[in-house]
């Protein structure tokens, strides 16, 4: 009989080494940020500078430097917080990509309370009630999907998307229709306007010499680590690691899946309705989209960290540069526009897709020995 | 123009020719959903479908030129998709919104870029005619539907004439059937001798190049005006995911759906119009929020997963294997 093995055929890699990895994602990076100096220099702009200028964020020679950190950590919070949540939904495979949505709603009903409340309690008082608002908007937005999830087996990928968009067009109305009953809006203003927060519902800021270190940005990074512990050291968060590997291995062992699921979730979506609190109390002011396509990018920066905390943190942090740093550079190119960074994102993660295949897997060659199967 | 009979005529007219893109986007993701792939890259698709379909249609003043390659562009990022998730069994879900958001930046950035030399469509006079209204003999001058369904431009008969064709290919042909075996159980068709990969690439490739055709009719609607903040495609991508399960996987049920979900797309435009040209019947349509009618297809779609969810996927036209890689050795 005639050997009709292929030459090459696709087979599991058992384990990946950190190194390998790690080298292959720098040359994720290297390669996307080449493909985007061939398109600049296509366009007539000089890479190099303009990519000096996207790093260094604009930061020298400005007259205002803490400023241009303060905008970064604002645009830097909601990501970290949402890709750290989507990373936990992710991980039992639950397919919320209904990041947005949830930051709405979270930014919704901390707007809520910030506007009914906002005079009568004191700030940090007031703060507290703004996240759990948010955390309690969001969470409840989300879980109901997973209890769906739970108990028919609904598409959740395919739901979430649907209420994202429920979600905007809910906020959009609030966002311009004026009336009496509508205490989101300035009535000062003729055109349907949002009104700024009362004073106490402004998020804090630590001063540390002209520099005012937003506190959202500590409770971030304190929720990292109580994430890294929660998933690394506790019964719940190895219950979550079971569920995501083997459903079944996780019933035969006696877990309640469903409970577990629900939970997560809820977990999930409520990190990221507190990123949405955060983000409009840093702000200062409801606006009729909050969200900054985060939800979005919080999937794709949960992906390149593999879900891993530590990764998140850095790779929140890349893409942040890239947002940011192309904003302020493409002030001074008239003709690059601020969406090169979602360019240079999306061919980053085409990289890094492709090159997870050779992490998982490996090609085997014929060997001619192995005969006829 | 406040006769109300021609109001309620230029309301159902635009149904039909502001939606068409939803039936093209949805058509395309019907074919790739039926080969077991969830591309969440319609946007993406349709994006710089229309973007590289325009420049080149206006460039060399050629509508069928402009029609190839939106398909093709668009083709190519299925290629991607099917690349990625079809050869080296990435995510779907994270795929397909990575096209969506590459894509999105690669529109924005071809079309700054393009500057002053952004080409108006008047300037490509095969376009404007292209784009013109075909009047179809006799039908035309019915009263009303003549108008609405006979007076379009010929990008919307061809918009039709694809889900037709496209629902005779998966109901009555040999390929059709063994593509829609690949979608429901790949492991099986795979043991019957059916080329999965081929399969998968091909249609992923064609649905995505049908995608591109509506996003080649959208800059077509637009007249061709850039704007920096805001996308040709204006979430049509999106939608036509949602019209897909609205739709039941069928391209004859898509039609009907664009009618549905253009309805109240359109609606919220005319709702002032309406109102003021019926007053007794339509008065209240000034008391909705225009919203409302926004968020309904989205807001109807999610009712139609849950409910199809609890009957438990009965006579769901949903593939089986929609959103599972097929790695042949766990087959």
């Amino acid at each position: 009989m005639k050997n009709r093995q292929p030459l090459f055929h696709v087979v599991k890699r058992e384990n990946a080494s950190l190194g390998r990895q790690a080298a292959a994602y720098f040359a994720a990076v290297v390669l996307a940020l080449a493909v985007g100096a061939v398109l600049l220099a296509v366009q007539g702009v000089e890479p190099l500078t303009f990519y000096r200028q996207m790093f260094t964020m604009g930061i020298p020679g400005s007259r205002y430097p803490w400023r241009a950190v303060e905008n970064f950590i604002r645009l830097f919070v909601p990501l970290l917080i949402v890709s750290l949540a989507l990373a936990l939904a992710f991980k039992m495979r639950f397919w919320n990509i209904g990041g947005e949505g949830q930051f709405i709603m979270g930014a919704f009903w901390a707007a809520v309370a910030g506007m009914q409340l906002g005079e009568s309690l004191p700030k940090p008082l007031m703060l507290l009630v703004m996240a759990l608002c948010g955390a309690l908007g969001g969470g409840l937005y989300g879980v109901f999907v997973a209890a769906l999830k739970v108990k028919w087996g609904t598409n959740e990928t395919l739901l979430t998307l649907m209420l994202n968009y429920i979600a905007l067009y809910f906020l959009q109305f609030f966002a311009e229709t004026k009336g009496e009953w509508n205490f989101f809006l300035d009535p000062e203003s003729a055109r349907p306007r949002f009104a700024r927060f009362p004073d106490s519902a402004q998020m804090m800021t630590i001063p540390i010499g002209p520099f005012n270190l937003n506190l959202s940005l500590v409770v971030a990074l304190v929720l990292c680590i109580l994430i890294f512990i929660y998933l690394s050291y506790t019964k719940r968060g190895y219950e979550i690691a079971v569920v995501g590997d083997s459903p079944n291995t996780a019933r035969y062992a006696g877990m309640r899946v469903g409970r577990i699921v629900i939970r997560t979730i809820f977990l999930s979506a409520a990190l990221i309705g507190m990123a949405g609190a955060f983000h409009v109390s840093s702000a200062g002011v409801m606006s009729a989209s909050p969200t900054n396509d985060v939800g979005w990018t919080g999937i794709v920066v949960a992906w390149l960290a593999k879900l891993n905390t530590a990764g998140i943190v850095v790779a929140s942090l890349l893409i942040t540069v890239l947002q940011y740093g192309c904003q302020t550079a493409s002030t001074t190119y008239p003709a690059i526009d601020s969406n090169f960074a979602s360019l240079l994102q999306g061919v980053i993660l085409f990289i890094v897709l492709a090159a997870d295949f050779f992490t998982r897997f490996r090609l085997a060659v014929r060997t001619g020995k192995e005969g006829t199967k | 123009m406040n006769d109300p009979i021609s109001v309620l005529t230029l309301f159902l007219f635009n149904i039909v020719l502001v939606n068409i893109p939803l039936l093209y986007g949805t058509v395309g993701e019907i074919v790739v959903e039926k080969s077991g792939s969830l591309d969440l890259g319609v946007e993406g698709t349709m994006a710089v479908g229309a973007m590289f379909g325009y420049l080149a249609g206006c460039m060399t003043n050629s509508l069928l030129l402009g029609l190839l390659v939106a398909f093709l562009t668009a083709g190519l990022c299925g290629l991607l998709f099917s690349v990625l998730t079809v050869t080296f069994q990435a995510n779907q879900n994270v795929t397909g919104l990575t096209i969506t958001t590459f894509g999105l930046g690669l529109y924005f950035f071809t079309g700054k870029g393009m500057g002053a030399d952004w080409p108006a469509m008047t300037s490509a006079p095969a376009l404007v005619q292209g784009f013109a209204a075909l009047e179809i003999p006799l039908l035309s001058r019915i009263p009303v539907l003549g108008k609405v369904f006979f007076s379009q431009n010929g990008l919307v008969y061809l918009g039709i004439a694809v889900a037709a064709l496209v629902w005779w290919y998966l109901s009555y042909t040999k390929t059709g059937l063994r593509l829609r075996a690949v979608g429901e159980n790949p492991g099986a068709a795979d043991s019957v001798g059916v080329n999965i990969l081929l399969y998968k690439y091909l249609h992923i490739i064609t649905g995505s190049g049908i995608m591109g055709l509506g996003g080649f009719y959208m800059a077509l609607n637009m007249s061709g005006s850039f704007e920096g903040s805001n996308c040709w495609i204006n979430g049509y991508g999106w939608i036509a995911i949602a019209l897909v399960i609205f739709a039941n996987w069928n391209p004859l049920l898509a039609v009907l759906g664009t009618l549905v979900f253009g309805f109240f797309n359109t609606l919220q435009i005319y709702s002032g119009a309406l109102a003021g040209a019926f007053p007794g019947a339509l008065g209240w349509l000034n008391a909705v929020p225009p919203h409302l009618f926004k968020a309904l297809p989205f807001l109807i779609t999610a009712i139609v997963l849950i409910a199809s969810s609890v009957r438990k996927r009965e006579g769901s036209g949903q593939p089986a294997a929609l959103g599972l890689n097929y790695f042949r050795e766990e087959r």
